[in-house]
Formats: structure tokens, sequence, C-alpha cells
């Protein structure tokens, strides 16, 4: 996992999968790191991730509650096929916002 | 790799890590074109086998990679039959409840076995005292054909 802070936006790349064993935690941890820092808009980079679980999809949940409890708010970008479809049939795609770009997800995040 | 007349079965046991969840991906991506399944239909199976697997390592193995879980493949002619045992004491069937609920939608766990429902046409659990079995059946849809057109010559050696 990277993370790149441009502006008050924290890029987290993912790579690999988030499947409930220490990619998961690095996640969590790096969310609550971001929090600590003050900085609540987040943007998820789904790109190079090959497998996301019911665990992975937990972690996610977390960090997208932890951030809203913050004022602030976690993206997704980049989502596979694959995973868009989990996403779908747990309807978790009306809690998470997608987009196909970062570009697109920083004009998401307004002023 | 053996079976009934028409019958294919491919058999493998992976130690209970997470990581070698990915060997099992490759396998159904290889069963499935077996199979003739369509994109959206060979998806569905590995993320199937996959929670399966998941919850095999994680709550019937406590992660104890020792411990093996094993994974069949039935390849029928009508439908594939996915098979993952584990030696684990199993869970409370009643306990599990609908995860695209309002008031569960944000809750961190309890999607595994909802999702396994979505995506397969059957999904059973039998609990024993050696432990869990969880079978996921995937049916052929119209126009899936076999694209061996008869038994598939699939390597059982993995």
């Amino acid at each position: 996992m990277t993370r790149r802070d441009d502006g008050d936006v924290s890029i987290l790349t993912l790579s690999g999968r988030l499947m409930g064993g220490p990619d998961t935690e690095q996640f969590l941890k790096q969310i609550r790191d971001l929090i600590d820092s003050k900085r609540s808009r987040v943007i998820v980079d789904m790109g190079d991730v090959a497998w996301v679980n019911s665990s992975g999809l937990g972690a996610l949940i977390a960090g997208w509650t932890l951030l809203k409890e913050k004022g602030g708010s976690l993206k997704l970008i980049r989502v596979s096929r694959r995973i868009e479809q989990i996403l779908a049939v747990t309807k978790l795609n009306t809690v998470f916002e997608i987009h196909p770009d970062e570009a697109s997800a920083r004009a998401g995040f307004g002023g | 790799m053996s079976g009934s007349p028409g019958v294919e079965i491919v058999r493998l046991e992976i130690p209970s890590r997470l990581e070698l969840l990915s060997i099992i991906d490759k396998v159904v991506d290889g069963v499935a074109d077996q199979m003739g399944f369509e994109d959206d239909d060979k998806d569905a199976v590995a993320i199937s086998v996959i929670e399966a697997g998941t919850n095999a390592i994680q709550h019937g193995h406590g992660h104890e990679s020792e411990r093996l879980v094993e994974i069949v493949f039935r390849l029928e002619p009508e439908e594939l039959v996915v098979e993952i045992t584990d030696s684990g004491g199993g869970f409370d069937l009643e306990v599990l409840e609908d995860a695209t609920a309002p008031e569960n939608l944000l809750k961190e766990r309890g999607r595994g076995i909802f999702i396994m429902r979505s995506m397969m046409d059957d999904v059973s659990f039998e609990f024993t005292d050696k432990g869990t079995r969880c079978r996921l059946v995937k049916r052929r849809r119209a126009g899936e054909a076999d694209v061996s057109g008869g038994p598939a010559p699939l390597d059982d050696t993995l």
C-alpha cells in the first residue's frame, strides 16, 4: 500500500488483496494515521487489487465509518468488474462513492 | 481427476493461509472455462469459493495453517458443484441476517454466506463431528456449453 498526499486529499493505493489478513490491518492503521493527522478526505485506489472478500469489505466499511465520524469521506476509484459485482450484491455500492479515476473523485469532494 | 461417467472431479487441499486462496482462484478459472461459463458466472463461482475458503480458514481453522482445507470441484453435465471442507466446529445458520437490510448495511461482519447465496444457484452446509462442508452449486445457463464438447482433459496434478 502506498500513500500520497495532494493538497487536502490523501490517496491510498492498495494492491494485491484485501482479505482479512495483515493487508486489512495495514489499511485501517493508515486510515487512523490520516485521522490523527487531521486528514479526512481519502481516495482509495483499487486498481491493483485482485481480490476483496467479505473481511476486506468489512475493513473498507470500518475506514468509511471512521472518516465519516470525523466529517470526512472515503471514495473508491478504479474498481474492477469483479469487485464491483461484490459491492453490488451487498448493496455497498449505495454506501461507497465509486469513481472511475482520481480526477473524478477529487471533483466529488468539492471545495 | 476421476468420477462417474460424464462427471469429472478435481480435488485439492490447501493449508489454512488466506494467501493461498489465490491458488483456488486460478483453479476456478480453469474449471469454469471447462464448464463454458460466461464471465459473470465465472466471477460468481470464484467469489463464492473464495468466501467459503475464507470461512474455513478463519472460522473453521482459526488460521492454524497446518490444518488443511479440502476443495473438491465436480464438473457435471449440467452444473458445477464445489465442496469446501474444514475440520472446524461449524456455526449457527440461524443467526445469519440479511446483509443488505438498512440496519446491517454498515456492519463490518456477516456478509460471507450472504454473498455466496446471492451468487450461486444453491448453497448448503453439512455439519458433522468431523467438520463443516460447504456445498456450492452453479448451473449452466442456456447457451453456456461445455467448451470441450465432452469430458475435459483437465490436469489434476495441481
